[in-house]
């Protein structure tokens, strides 16, 4: 019988800046001719009942928190397919002022049908691809969750580092949400600067089933160990990992007295994260007129010490 | 127990009684789903489209158990697990032959729980689609009991074991009230031109109404419980002509069918309308065949 | 002068036993009258001792009537007080005099002249026959007085021990009154608890007359407890339709008097549709009046600017019950008469349209006064129907009703005071700012209009009832119950909704406010369980006595009541699996969320709250046109019904 994805994908349209050519064929498919109902596809103009996210034109200033929030609102798994040639790449809106570029400038997309207008034989192909990215998503995610027990806490390789930054962006999309309008560090950060980085910090990564799920670094300066870019794949959030790695984390500078660790001012679930495995907020600072940066810290007695009123 | 003969009577009658809620848990869902199947086959013929096959209902609300489950509030769902089990519940006493009013009011309890959940979810979309459904409630609970008094008047029990076994058509004494009750049905099965708080279709001005916070298992719940709704419903139908039992299946299945020519046929109308006009229909057709009932008597 | 002497037969009770039973109605009576003494002269401590002591010594009595009574039929005593008639003869005129006086100051001259058609007309009436009447009973207990009495004591006390910290609230609320009056308040409510134990206990109409009077009088100083115009006018009216009843009772006394020459309850009951039905009718008309049915249910809507605990106790719980009692009662003379099937059309109208106007109102007590508009308009078919089946209903009904509607008043008075709105728009999100309110109050919305719950068996059994009576009389009930449901669940909707931050709001809520909810809250519960019980001791013994059958629920369908009762009590339970296994995120808002859930980007990037209101359908269910129609409608109805019974 196969999987239940590949005969019942739920799609929801979204119309970024397209010149409504895209847009026509796309409800062309819906139409007698094309008929993608007798593949189980239905339009549900609701993200939280679709499956595949179908983005037709360029992303422009005004509209990438909305392709952000309506990919955010898409249940896993999720894929995301680009509709002609502007969502692909922009086209030749790429310099406009206001355009950020193809849809994959915002989400992760996973197929991209180019044409202007594509054609609908060639939308439909689109979501027939993406249904084996979904199925391919669906498995890893079933794979997963039966398995959080084995999940393996260790060092990782430069070779990671791809994955790892790929993680990154997915994990932050949540926050970025938060913070319309100011974009946050972690999901510009260039392979270039994690490699940089990658040098003069420990990385650790959580794996499942030979998949990177969770991430976060730290490294020592005086007497601080500070940590950053903690990072759960959104599977996985809500199930204790975050403080795990948080205390594998921790265990990796043992003669330290201080940790800090900083966030942004309106990150509730992880200053409250923090705030569980002991940390205390100390300082705020304005960085710009949107955004605060939170600093918390944790002080540890040194085991030198508690052996001694022993 | 074996000792009384009386004893062995009722235990035979639990047994029975336990064996219909059995086949009907077990069934319902399947020919509820199936229906649902059909329709939309016909849906889409009716429209000159070829159309899912018949099974996609079921590949739908597999693939729905198997997405993630996002929620606005953490309590929404509790909701709609119980919407799902006292609609279970309603046709699990249906089935069983019990109290017709009490029938009713099981559903509607069932309905409130389905509300309440839309309630909860706290977003503009589900909070309209609640209200309406709300108003769909009003519209079509008097036409309800409407029939059951009918019912009632003419083989003197609520019963409905009793109402089973009554020897005669039921149709043949309540045509008016049966019209009412089809007329009412399209607002149940969510049909055009009554669909207001959900529909099956795509974008409206409510996106999904009442359902829009709703996806993964707890869409699915939600898809199940209609089967099961669905199925006590045409139950309902049955009824008026219980005396023979296959003329009963047809005239089921040919209100089906009517319903789903009535929503590929009309676009939706207001609120108001399907207010004003299920009123009309319950005071006239409902209760003009009650008065006629009650001076031929 | 006492003079006891027990009817039924005397061999199987010991005088000691029966004493026992006249000591506990007197004390029930007696009691009340002598906190409301020590209350009105009490400081704030004594007071707090007072009521806390009368709100465990009265329910305690009250049910003690239950199980000294437990398997006796009715019971009638003499109890001759000659000087008990002068005195109550005097109070009567005292009280007609300060009426006389409220309705010059106020300048509702109407008031003055009713009240002085009825003080001539009872004085003549007592002094011309006083010697001359000869009462063999002036009090009795039967089930049915027992099932208000319990009422009555139950609830009534703890809507006492819920106002000590209610009103100390309301004073440091309001304004008005500039000064503190709560010894006048408590002294007031306890002489009424007083008064509506007279009601139920009294045999003699002479007696139960002048109960009725001191309620009536009891419900127009506490409406005007505020003192604001908007208080003195609403009150005068609420004393206004209540004298056109009293009128009306007196009226029928004299004319029971005159043609049978019979002033005691029983024997009136006992005289049938062919001797008792005009004067019958007379009561009922008085009754309708007090309980608030449609050409008069305006001011019950007035009487909500009282403070709420006496919107629980007069208007929604006991005195509007003393009226559809006396309906009830005389149901057997109504039963299969016309002008007893005009009675059930006004209550059925008014159920219609109080359930309909419901749907149009948002302030939170408004609704509730509609709700019990109506619900005494179902009862009050029940009466006036009076078949065996209709009053086993009806009881039901007195009993659910009392409960819920209680609970749901003092509820929306704690929430007043928190929220500084009676406004339902205002109690969006009531369930995280005021989580124990929030659920008692939607226990309370459950226990009115939801299976397995006590209203919906009641309006069940009504329905039965009126389908075996003529099934054309259901249609006031399916109509109204639809819309019944609409206007409850849109509220526990917005008891649960929430689109904005909300604190805790339910810290220093006092002790004596929340006990109280408490109980109530799990009587609405409770009674449902233990009804099978009820009905089988309390009710169905009354309506054997009376129609020598009766009705109860089937036992299947007991037994399935109960399994939903049981599924939902597992929703709690629900609970256990809070937020496991999902994502919580924002909702949908066309993808335009700003921030969260609750804030959205506008036109031209400006945030904006998401708003959501209720429905109110008011082209549909509009106040002033359906009043008015139903009013229109309901003294054709009046008039046509005293038409028939004169003629």
């Amino acid at each position: 019988m196969g999987s239940p994805f590949k005969k019942s994908p739920w799609v929801i349209h979204y119309d970024a800046s397209s010149c409504n050519g895209c847009d026509i064929e796309v409800l062309a498919c819906l139409t007698p001719v094309y008929d993608v109902e007798r593949l189980g596809i239905i339009n549900t103009g609701n993200p939280k009942h679709a499956d595949i996210f179908l983005v037709t034109g360029s992303v422009n200033e005004q509209n990438k928190e909305v392709v952000q929030n309506i990919y955010q609102q898409l249940p896993e798994p999720k894929v995301v397919v680009a509709i002609g040639i502007c969502a692909t790449s922009g086209c030749i809106f790429r310099d406009c002022y206001n355009i950020q570029g193809g849809v994959d400038k915002v989400i992760p997309v996973d197929v991209y049908v180019p044409g202007c207008a594509a054609r609908p034989e060639a939308i439909i192909d689109g979501i027939i691809q993406s249904l084996r990215v979904l199925e391919e998503k669906r498995q890893i995610m079933s794979s997963m969750s039966g398995s959080i027990d084995q999940m393996i806490v260790e060092k990782a390789n430069q070779s990671d580092l791809p994955e790892i930054l790929a993680l990154q962006k997915i994990a932050y999309q949540s926050e970025q949400e938060i913070y319309a309008n100011s974009s946050l560090e972690p999901l510009n950060q260039t392979m270039k600067e994690l490699e940089q980085e990658f040098r003069s910090m420990t990385f650790l990564k959580v794996m499942v089933n030979g998949k990177i799920i969770g991430t976060i670094r730290g490294y020592k300066q005086g007497e601080t160990a500070y940590l950053s870019r903690e990072a759960v794949h959104p599977y996985f959030q809500g199930k204790g990992l975050g403080s795990r790695l948080i205390k594998e984390m921790e265990s990796y500078f043992p003669l330290t007295n201080r940790f800090e660790v900083f966030t942004w001012f309106k990150s509730k679930r992880n200053i409250y994260l923090y705030e569980k495995n002991g940390y205390r907020q100390f300082k705020t600072e304005q960085v710009s007129e949107t955004m605060e940066y939170v600093y918390l810290e944790k002080i540890v007695k040194a085991k030198g010490s508690q052996d001694e009123e022993q | 127990m074996l000792d009384l003969p009386g004893g062995h009577v009722r235990g035979g009658f639990l047994m029975k009684t336990i064996l219909i809620i059995m086949v009907y848990l077990i069934f319902a869902p399947l020919l509820g789903g199936l229906l649902a199947g059909i329709d939309r086959w016909i849906s889409a013929r009716m429209q000159a489209r070829f159309g899912p096959p018949i099974w996609q209902p079921f590949y739908d609300v597999l693939k729905l158990r198997q997405k993630e489950n996002i929620v606005v509030r953490r309590s929404q769902n509790f909701y709609i697990f119980f919407f799902l089990l006292f609609i279970i519940f309603t046709g699990g006493l249906f089935f069983a032959g019990y109290d017709l009013l009490l029938v009713i009011f099981a559903l509607t309890l069932a309905g409130i729980f389905f509300v309440l959940g839309a309630y909860k979810a706290s977003s503009p979309y589900s909070f309209l689609g609640a209200e309406r459904e709300l108003l769909q409630m009003m519209a079509y609970e008097p036409m309800v009991i409407l029939v059951a008094i009918g019912m009632y008047m003419v083989t003197g029990s609520f019963y409905i074991a009793d109402i089973n076994s009554f020897p005669h058509p039921l149709l043949r004494y309540l045509p008016g009230l049966f019209l009412g009750f089809v007329f009412i049905l399209v607002i149940k099965f969510r049909k055009s031109p009554f669909d207001l708080s959900m529909s099956h279709h795509a974008h409206q001005e409510l996106v999904r109404g009442i359902i829009t916070e709703f996806s993964g298992k707890t869409l699915a719940w939600i898809e199940i419980a209609h089967w099961y709704e669905n199925v006590f419903l045409l139950g309902i139908v049955y009824l008026f002509c219980a005396s023979q039992p296959l003329a009963g299946c047809l005239l089921a299945l040919a209100v089906y069918f009517m319903v789903i020519l009535v929503d590929n046929v009309f676009a939706r109308l207001k609120w108001q309308t399907m207010l004003e006009s299920s009123w009309a229909a319950a005071a006239v057709l409902g209760l003009g065949n009650i008065i006629v009932l009650h001076f031929l008597r | 002068m006492i003079n006891l002497s027990a009817v039924i037969d005397p061999g199987c009770r010991a005088l000691f036993f029966y004493g026992g039973i006249v000591g506990l109605l007197l004390f029930l009576i007696l009691f009340p009258l002598l906190a409301a003494l020590v209350l009105l002269f009490a400081n704030d401590r004594l007071r707090n001792i007072m009521v806390k002591a009368a709100t465990v010594i009265i329910p305690v009595y009250s049910l003690g009537l239950v199980f000294t009574h437990f398997n006796l039929p009715v019971f009638h005593f003499a109890l001759q007080i000659e000087l008990m008639n002068r005195i109550m003869l005097a109070l009567e005129i005292l009280l007609g005099m300060y009426i006389f006086w409220v309705g010059l100051k106020y300048r509702k001259y109407w008031i003055s002249i009713l009240i002085f058609i009825q003080v001539v007309l009872m004085t003549g009436f007592e002094l011309s026959n006083g010697h001359n009447l000869v009462i063999e009973h002036n009090l009795f207990v039967d089930k049915f007085s027992i099932i208000m009495a319990l009422i009555i004591g139950i609830i009534g006390s703890l809507i006492g021990l819920y106002a000590l910290g209610y009103m100390k609230d309301f004073h440091a609320h309001y304004q008005e009154p500039s000064k503190d009056n709560r010894k006048f308040f408590f002294f007031i409510i306890y002489v009424f608890l007083s008064a509506m134990f007279g009601i139920v206990f009294s045999n003699n109409l002479l007696w139960l007359y002048f109960f009725w009077e001191i309620t009536t009088l009891c419900s127009f100083l506490l409406i005007r407890y505020k003192q604001t115009e908007e208080a003195v006018n609403n009150a005068s009216r609420a004393l206004l339709y209540n004298l056109l009843g009293g009128v009306a009772f007196v009226i029928a006394i004299i004319y029971l008097y005159v043609t049978k020459g019979v002033v005691e309850l029983d024997k009136m009951i006992a005289l049938g549709k062919a001797g008792a039905l005009v004067p019958a009718v007379l009561l009922s008309f008085a009754g309708m009046t007090k309980a608030a049915q449609l050409p008069f249910s305006s001011w019950l809507l007035g009487a909500m600017v009282a403070p709420s605990p006496v919107s629980a106790l007069l208007h929604s719980s006991t005195m509007v019950k003393a009226g559809v009692y006396l309906i009830i009662r005389l149901a057997p003379i109504l039963q299969g008469s016309l002008a007893g099937l005009l009675i059930a059309l006004v209550g059925g109208v008014t159920f219609l349209l109080g359930s309909f106007i419901a749907v149009s109102q948002s302030n939170a007590k408004r609704v509730l006064a509609y709700s019990t508009i109506a619900n005494l308009g179902l009862i009050v078919m029940c009466g006036g129907i009076g078949t065996y089946e209709a009053v086993w209903a009806g009881i039901m009904l007195i009993i659910f009703h009392a409960i819920a509607k209680c609970l749901l008043f003092l509820n929306v008075g704690v929430i007043e005071h928190r929220i500084h709105s009676r406004d339902i728009e205002d109690m969006s999100g009531l369930i995280i700012s005021m989580p124990r309110i929030s659920i008692m109050m939607q226990i309370g919305i459950a226990g009115m209009f939801l299976a397995p719950f006590g209203m919906l068996i009641s309006k069940w059994a009504v329905l039965k009832a009126l389908v075996d009576y003529n099934p054309l009389l259901a249609v006031f009930v399916v109509f109204g119950s639809a819309a019944t449901l609409f206007f409850w669940v849109k509220w526990m909707g917005k008891l649960l909704e929430v689109v904005k931050p909300l604190q805790d709001r339910e810290k220093g809520i006092s002790g004596t406010e929340m006990l109280p909810l408490y109980i109530l809250a799990s009587l609405t519960v409770g009674v449902c369980a233990f009804y099978p019980a009820i009905s089988s001791r309390l009710i169905e013994p009354y309506v054997i006595d009376l129609y020598g059958r009766t009705t109860t629920m089937a036992q299947g369908n007991i037994v399935i009541m109960s399994f939903m009762m049981g599924l939902i009590a597992l929703f709690p339970l629900s609970f256990i699996n809070y937020g496991k296994r999902v994502k919580v995120n924002d909702s949908y808002l066309s993808g335009d969320n700003a921030d969260s859930s609750i804030k959205f980007y506008g036109a031209a990037g400006s945030i904006k709250d998401v708003q959501i209101k209720n429905y109110y359908l008011e082209n549909y269910f509009g106040e002033a046109k359906l009043t008015e129609n139903g009013i229109v409608l309901c003294s054709i109805f009046l008039v046509v019904m005293f038409g028939v019974a004169f003629l």
